[in-house]
């Protein structure tokens, strides 16, 4: 074969082995997506790829009468908050923790290292419940978000590396003009934090619009409360759950678009915050 | 040296500071320190949802040997954790190689890699519950229809129930793994593969003798990040299976969530086991600690020994 063909070749089975894997990990999303505007015996024959005639009133019941509209909502206002408590607490630590010396210092350092590499995973949830119900939030969504927000130590130690790699002078001077450890944070350093601030609020958006484990656990007794996560994969416990297929698709199509939407205008974010994210020391 | 004084002065001078930790601080005591310490102090006791409260020192730890769910479970968890790693690395790598040649398209390829780390777990082990419906999914309309198989899979069987599982991990997990290998690649310097090149290697032996060497200490990191994450996970597995048929998924975070809380439609205990779940929790998170560092042992003498 000629270096020409062999290079075509080449490339041909490059790009078709690429494609192959890029179809499998779009398919389940696109499944998702598309069954949402196929009846019901479309989806449950199977078989076709998109819908004979879309049927966009599934998105207006599962809105109106599955009760995704308050679920959107509450979704909505748990990544508000947890994101922008996440973003204050997590920059305020880091800025502590990276550029001031004080007694106890290492100790709490350590203390959020730790957080980063011991897992409880559910059991957690057992006395954080207990706690809520000791305070009287249980009613409310306010304990999935704090818990959402949780400890952060991985975003503190990602802003911390981001910090160590500003010029102390910047602290140094505003030092001399008289600036409390406050106004060198808030005025000197806050501002230059905005990209690494960006990939933490990416992150931590991503990590409650997606919580299904603490959601479904504190909206047990409090359908109303549900975020879009429980709401969906309540439509598979439902009663009424096998005949439902194109609804539970509809829900589910709900709950992805936004984050796919937000994927498609920040993927660099989010791809560079996991690699930074990750080398640990 | 320090005089308690001196101590006591510098506390005083930055107080502002301790001011600005404060609520990072409330934080990693009530969602981090507090939970914890409720387990190392409920596992010595007999605690349920009938209201029993009782210490008992460790005779929690004597019921959990015998436990055979829980050594199922334990089963499970090693099966699950080292079948996604096998699975998700090598196919990572692979993807990271691919793309990180210069070809048009390739950023689309790593964007579309990698969106599936986006999207809800437990979402998307509802939507895959579909697809790999035994009577009308998607993944046996398919395979019969290629002639690959003669009668449809149960995919959610006591033989298969696992494989499936692990399917959908890797769907979600390869594209994350594949963004570590990439940065590691872009940090092999050029100049080497060209120097190679002039002594003659190939596409084959440059991947050999140089690629995977080089990428020795960054598939060390993936593979400690795959093998927690691996322990960790449980959310999939419960809305994908429920941890069934008879217990077949069942890894030690779920059992231990069924200890600990009801569960929707795969049933949980009826009395809510609060002491023994922590025992389990403790022990959960001590073998999985112990792995971890024995794993780091073992990378790094590999990684002095070559």
């Amino acid at each position: 074969m000629d270096p020409k063909a062999k290079k075509f070749t080449k490339k041909t089975v490059l790009y078709v082995t690429l494609a192959i894997c890029a179809v499998v990990t779009i398919y389940p999303v696109f499944y998702a997506l598309v069954g949402g505007l196929k009846t019901n015996m479309e989806m449950l024959a199977g078989g076709t790829l998109l819908p004979k005639e879309p049927q966009f009133q599934n998105y207006k019941t599962v809105w109106e009468k599955a009760n995704f509209a308050q679920y959107t909502m509450n979704s909505l206002f748990m990544c508000f908050f947890s994101t922008l408590g996440a973003v204050i607490i997590s920059a305020l630590t880091a800025y502590c923790l990276e550029r001031r010396k004080f007694p106890g210092r290492k100790v709490i350092y350590s203390l959020y290292m730790a957080t980063m590499f011991i897992a409880l995973g559910s059991v957690t949830l057992r006395p954080l419940y207990l706690l809520a119900v000791k305070v009287n939030l249980h009613n409310t969504l306010w304990p999935v978000i704090l818990i959402n927000i949780g400890a952060q130590g991985t975003n503190i130690f990602l802003i911390t590396k981001f910090i160590s790699g500003l010029p102390k002078e910047l602290d140094e001077a505003a030092m001399l003009d008289g600036c409390g450890p406050f106004r060198i944070f808030w005025n000197v350093l806050l501002p230059l934090l905005k990209p690494i601030m960006a990939v933490v609020a990416l992150f931590q958006f991503r990590h409650t619009w997606n919580d299904y484990i603490t959601s479904s656990v504190f909206t047990m007794t409090q359908p109303q409360l549900r975020p879009l996560t429980v709401g969906v994969v309540q439509l598979k416990y439902g009663a009424s759950a096998a005949a439902e297929w194109h609804l539970m698709m509809a829900g589910a199509a709900i709950s992805i678009l936004p984050m796919l939407l937000i994927y498609c205008i920040c993927n660099k974010y989010f791809m560079t915050g996991v690699v930074d994210g990750s080398v640990k020391g | 040296m320090k005089t308690k004084s001196g101590l006591w002065n510098s506390i005083l001078e930055n107080r502002v500071i301790y001011l600005m930790l404060l609520p990072g601080l409330f934080f990693l005591v009530v969602f981090a320190l507090y939970p914890i310490s409720w387990i190392m102090k409920n596992m010595f006791y007999h605690y349920t949802s009938y209201g029993d409260y009782d210490f008992i020192g460790l005779q929690n730890f004597a019921k959990l040997v015998t436990d055979s769910m829980f050594w199922n479970a334990v089963l499970n968890t090693v099966i699950y954790a080292i079948g996604k790693m096998v699975l998700t690395i090598p196919i990572a790598f692979l993807l990271a190689y691919v793309l990180n040649t210069k070809f048009r398209g390739r950023m689309i390829f790593r964007t579309v890699f990698f969106m599936p780390t986006i999207i809800s777990v437990s979402v998307m082990s509802m939507v895959f519950y579909l697809i790999f419906n035994p009577y009308n999914g998607t993944v046996n309309q398919m395979l019969m229809q290629l002639g690959l198989i003669a009668r449809p899979i149960n995919w959610f069987d006591g033989k298969m129930s696992m494989t499936t599982v692990l399917l959908v991990a890797i769907w979600g997990a390869v594209g994350n793994y594949m963004i570590y290998f990439l940065s590691g690649l872009q940090t092999i310097p050029r100049d080497v593969y060209e120097s190679a090149e002039i002594d003659g290697a190939t596409g084959w032996a440059k991947l050999r003798y140089i690629t995977i060497p080089m990428m020795a200490p960054i598939t060390q990191m993936v593979v400690m990040l795959a093998l927690t994450q691996a322990f960790k996970d449980y959310e999939n597995i419960l809305v994908l299976t429920g941890g069934g048929p008879n217990g077949k998924t069942e890894v030690l975070y779920l059992y231990i969530y069924r200890l600990l809380f009801p569960m929707g439609d795969a049933g949980g205990a009826t009395v809510l086991q609060y002491g023994y779940g922590s025992a389990v929790s403790f022990a959960t998170a001590v073998l999985v600690g112990v792995i971890t560092i024995f794993y780091l042992r073992w990378s790094k003498r590999m990684s002095e020994t070559y």
